[in-house]
C-alpha cells in the first residue's frame, strides 16, 4: 500500500554515514519572561539523537517537553526565548549549524523549518487552517520548499495523502480539515509534515488525543516512513507504552531537566533515578494484583515559580538524603549500563555520604 | 437484545438497567439549517450495572460512549428505550420518562466527572462555589456549614481546605480533577458516571486519581460507570467490561474474562494494540492491524457493523446483523462466530507480566 517515498537528495545520502549525530542539544535554557516573574520551563537540557534513530522524550505535563521542541525550531512564543546553550544540527549538506544561534525569523532557519527538520502539533485542530483545502496545505509546504511546478506539487501532495494511509486521496485534496475525523487530521498533519522529507521529524504527542487502534496505525506509519527513508524522529509523549514500542533512546524530564538519559531497555529494565523509577511504577500493568492500588507519586510538579532548592525532585523524592539533596544541585553522572543521571545518589562522592548516613 | 445480568443467579438485582437505548442527533445543513439526515450515537443498546461494581465502557472514539453516559445522567434525554433505576428492593423507576422536575431527586444520586480537567470547572468561580454549588442549589447547607462541608470534602479528596478561595486556573491538572471528584460527591451520589475521568492525566497523577476512586467507592459503596479508552486503566479499574462499536455494545464480560478471552474479532484486534511497557516485548506477538477508517453512524454498514473491517467476515455478515447472545457464563457478545473463532487474549498477545 505505501510507495516508497523517493528521495530528492541522494547526494546527502551517501555522505550521511550510519551512527552519525544528526541533533544535539547541549545545555539548552528557555526562560518566559511574563509579567509574573521569570518561567523557567526549559532550564539545562541535553539530548543527542543520531541518524534513523527515535529518540523519545517523556515527562510529566509542564515539564518543558514542547518548549524543548519549539526551541530546536526556533518557534517559541514571546514572552520565551532561548537564553544559553547549543542546539548542533548537520544540515543536509554536510555543514554544521547551532540553530540557538540564529535568528528565528532569519533565512537559515526559514530554510531548515519544513525542509530539513519538521513538526507535528500536539494540538492538530489549531495547527491546521480551517479556511484552506488539506490538498493546498500541502502543496504549499511542497512549494515553499522544493523546486517543482504547481501540476508536480499536487501529484506529490496526493501520493503523500497515500502515503498515510487516507483513503480516497484524490478527492481528499479538498477537504477542510473540520471535515476529518481525530485520526485522519493527525494523518493529514503528518501528510504535511512529511511532504518535504525532512531529515528529523518532531512529533509532539501525535497520538495521545486518539484511540488504541488508530494510535496503533499511526505509530505503524510512522515507523514505516523512518525505514523507507533513514529519517530520525523526536517523539514527545507521556505515555510509557508508546516509548518502549518506537524509542531507541529516552530522555526523561523533570521541571526543565533531563534527569535521566539512555537506551530504551535500559530506561525499562534498569531504570536510575527515583523519578523514573517512580514513572514505570505508576503504569497501571496487566494481571498485576488485580485491582490493587497503584504506586503513585506523592506531592504534586511543584509552581514553576518555586521550584525546590537543590535536586528540584527532592520535596517527592523516596531516596532524598537530609541535608545533601536540599542543598546541592546534583550533575549528570553516568550509571547502571548507558545512562547519565541527574542525581546525587550516582555522584562520584555519593559513597562518602552513604557512610556518613550510617554513622550512629 | 438483551445483556441481563439478573440471570445470572449470584449477581444482586442491579442498580441500573438500561434496555434498548437510542440516541440518535439530527445533521443539520445549510443556510436554514434544514434535517438531512441523522447520526445514531446509540443504537439499541441494553446493559445493566450491579451496586457496588465498577463497569466500563471501552472503544473507539465517536463509538458512542459519552452519549449513552450523558443519557442515563439525563443531561441527555434518549430518543427510545428505558433507564430503570433502583430505588429499594422492589421498586424501579424509568428515568428515561422523568422530566426536569421528577428528575430533580435523582440529580443528586446520579452524577458526572468530566474528561477535561480544564474546560469543565467555572474559571470564574472559587472552589468553594464550584464544590458546594449543588449543596447551596438543593438547601442542603449554606454559610459556615456549607465551608464547613466544603473542606471536609476537599481534605477527602486530598486536597488542602485553605485552598477553599483559590480559583481553578491555580490548580494542576491531576487537582482540578479532584476538584470535580469532590464536587460531585458533594450529594452522597450512589451512581457516578466517569467520562474519560483520567485520560488527560499523565501516569502519576492517573495513578494517584485511580486510587482515590477505589478508595471513595469502597467508603461510600459507590458505584462506576467508567469511560476510557485506555485499556491498560480499564483492566486495572473495572469489574465487567463492555466493548462498543459504532453505537452498539458488541461484547460484555466480567474484566478478566474478556482480557484474557476475548470472544468478538473487534475486541481482539483493541486488545492487540494496547502498547505494551516493555520495550522486550516490541513485535512479539503480531498485532491485527484494522484497515479502513471506524464506520460512520449516520451511514453504518449494512450487516455486522464491523463486517469492513474485520479480519474474519464472511457473506453472512454482510447481510445479517448478528444478535447478541450469551456464549458462557456471563459473557455476551455480538457475533455470528463467535463460538467457532479462535480469538487471542490479551496475555497470548504478549502482554508484560509485572516486572
Ligand atoms: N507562552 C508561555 N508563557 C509562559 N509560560 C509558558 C508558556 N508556554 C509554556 N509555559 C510554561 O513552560 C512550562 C513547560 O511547558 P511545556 O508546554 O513545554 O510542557 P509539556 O512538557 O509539553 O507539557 P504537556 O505534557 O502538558 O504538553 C510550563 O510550566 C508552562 O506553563
Ligand atoms: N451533540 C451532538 N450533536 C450531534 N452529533 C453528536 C453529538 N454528540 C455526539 N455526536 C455524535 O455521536 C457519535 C458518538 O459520540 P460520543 O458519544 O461523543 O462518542 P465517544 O464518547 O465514544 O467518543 C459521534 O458520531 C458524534 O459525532
Ligand atoms: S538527588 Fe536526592 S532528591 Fe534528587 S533524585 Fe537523587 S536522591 Fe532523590
Ligand atoms: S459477525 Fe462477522 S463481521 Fe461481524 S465480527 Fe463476527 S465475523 Fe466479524
Ligand atoms: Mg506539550
Ligand atoms: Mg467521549
Amino acid at each position: 500500500m505505501q510507495p516508497t517515498p523517493t528521495r530528492l537528495d541522494s547526494a546527502a545520502d551517501a555522505m550521511s554515514g550510519a551512527n552519525e549525530t544528526l541533533l544535539q542539544v547541549r545545555d539548552v535554557k528557555t526562560h518566559f519572561f511574563t509579567d509574573e516573574g521569570v518561567v523557567k520551563a526549559v532550564d539545562g537540557v541535553n539530548l543527542s539523537l543520531k541518524r534513523g534513530q527515535t529518540l523519545c522524550v517523556v515527562g510529566e505535563s509542564g515539564c518543558g517537553k514542547s518548549v524543548t521542541a519549539r526551541s530546536i525550531l526556533r518557534i517559541v512564543p514571546a514572552p520565551g526565548r532561548i537564553v544559553s546553550g547549543e542546539i548542533n544540527f548537520q544540515q543536509r549538506n554536510g555543514a554544521m549549524i547551532d540553530l540557538a544561534q540564529t535568528n528565528p525569523k532569519g533565512r537559515a532557519i526559514r530554510h531548515i523549518r519544513g525542509r530539513e527538520i519538521s513538526m507535528i502539533f500536539q494540538e492538530p485542530m489549531s495547527s491546521l487552517s480551517p479556511v484552506h483545502t488539506i490538498g493546498s496545505q500541502i502543496m504549499e509546504a511542497i512549494l515553499l520548499h522544493l523546486p517543482v511546478t504547481r501540476q508536480e506539487a499536487r501529484k506529490r501532495a496526493v501520493s503523500m495523502l497515500e502515503l498515510v494511509g487516507i483513503p480516497r486521496a484524490g478527492e481528499q485534496l479538498d477537504a477542510y480539515s473540520f471535515e476529518l475525523s481525530g485520526g485522519m487530521r493527525q494523518r493529514a498533519m503528518i501528510a504535511i509534515a512529511l511532504a518535504c522529507e525532512p531529515q528529523l521529524l518532531i512529533a509532539d504527542e501525535p497520538t495521545t488525543a486518539l484511540d488504541v487502534t488508530t494510535q496503533a496505525n499511526i505509530l505503524d506509519l510512522i515507523r514505516d516512513l523512518q525505514q523507507a527513508s533513514g529519517m530520525s524522529v523526536l517523539f514527545i509523549t507521556h505515555d510509557l507504552g508508546v516509548v518502549a514500542e518506537i524509542a531507541d533512546e529516552v530522555v526523561v524530564m523533570y521541571l526543565g531537566r533531563d534527569v535521566e538519559s539512555g537506551p530504551v531497555d535500559a530506561i525499562f529494565h534498569d531504570p536510575k533515578h527515583p523519578y523514573t523509577r517512580a514513572l514505570l511504577q505508576s503504569i497501571p500493568r496487566y494481571g498485576s494484583r488485580d485491582r490493587d492500588r497503584l504506586y503513585s507519586l506523592k506531592g504534586t510538579v511543584p509552581h514553576p515559580f518555586d521550584r525546590p532548592s537543590g535536586c528540584p525532585f527532592h520535596p517527592r523524592c523516596d531516596e532524598f538524603i537530609q541535608e545533601r539533596c536540599n542543598t546541592v544541585d546534583p550533575d549528570r553522572y553516568a550509571a547502571g549500563s548507558a545512562q547519565s543521571v541527574r542525581c546525587l545518589l550516582y555522584s562520584p562522592d555519593a559513597d562518602l555520604y552513604a557512610k556518613e548516613d550510617s554513622k550512629p | 437484545m438483551d445483556f441481563d445480568a439478573n440471570k445470572t443467579a449470584d449477581s444482586a438485582r442491579p442498580l441500573l438497567e438500561v434496555r434498548n437505548l437510542h440516541m440518535q442527533f439530527p445533521i443539520k445543513r445549510g443556510l436554514l439549517r434544514r434535517t438531512v439526515g441523522f447520526v445514531s450515537a446509540v443504537n439499541d443498546v441494553s446493559f445493566s450495572i450491579r451496586p457496588g461494581e465498577t463497569l466500563s465502557l471501552v472503544g473507539e472514539s465517536g463509538c458512542g460512549k459519552t452519549t449513552t453516559g450523558r443519557c442515563i445522567a439525563r443531561v441527555y434525554s434518549p430518543s427510545s428505550g428505558q433507564i430503570l433505576y433502583q430505588l429499594d428492593e422492589r421498586e424501579s423507576v424509568d428515568l428515561a420518562q422523568f422530566d426536569n422536575r421528577e428528575l430533580r431527586p435523582f440529580r443528586r444520586e446520579i452524577r458526572m466527572i468530566f474528561q477535561d480537567p480544564f474546560s469543565s470547572l467555572n474559571p470564574r468561580l472559587p472552589i468553594l462555589q464550584i464544590v458546594g454549588e449543588p449543596l447551596r442549589a438543593n438547601r442542603v447547607a449554606s454559610g459556615s456549614e456549607l465551608e464547613d462541608r466544603v473542606a471536609t470534602l476537599l481534605r477527602r479528596v486530598g486536597l488542602r481546605p485553605e485552598y477553599i478561595r483559590r480559583y481553578p486556573h491555580a490548580f494542576s491538572g491531576g487537582e482540578r480533577q479532584r476538584i470535580g471528584i469532590a464536587r460531585a460527591l458533594a450529594l452522597n451520589p450512589r451512581l457516578i458516571v466517569a467520562d474519560e475521568a483520567v485520560s488527560a492525566l499523565d501516569v502519576s497523577v492517573q495513578a494517584q486519581i485511580l486510587n482515590l476512586l477505589q478508595d471513595l467507592q469502597e467508603e461510600f459503596k459507590l458505584t462506576y460507570l467508567f469511560i476510557a479508552h485506555d485499556l491498560s486503566v480499564v483492566e486495572h479499574i473495572s469489574h465487567r467490561v463492555a466493548v462498543m462499536y459504532v453505537g452498539k455494545i458488541v461484547e460484555l464480560a466480567q474484566a478478566d474474562e474478556l482480557f484474557a478471552n476475548p470472544l468478538h474479532p473487534y475486541t481482539e484486534a483493541l486488545l492487540s494494540a494496547v502498547p505494551k511497557p516493555d520495550p522486550r516485548l516490541r513485535n512479539k506477538g503480531a498485532r491485527i492491524r484494522l484497515e479502513g477508517e471506524v464506520a460512520d453512524p449516520s451511514d453504518p454498514p449494512s450487516g455486522c457493523y464491523f463486517h469492513p473491517r474485520c479480519p474474519y467476515a464472511q457473506d453472512r455478515c454482510w447481510h445479517e446483523e448478528p444478535p447478541v447472545r450469551e456464549i458462557g457464563a456471563d459473557h455476551w457478545v455480538a457475533c455470528h462466530f463467535a463460538d467457532e473463532l479462535e480469538l487471542r487474549g490479551f496475555e497470548a498477545i504478549g502482554a508484560a507480566r509485572d516486572a
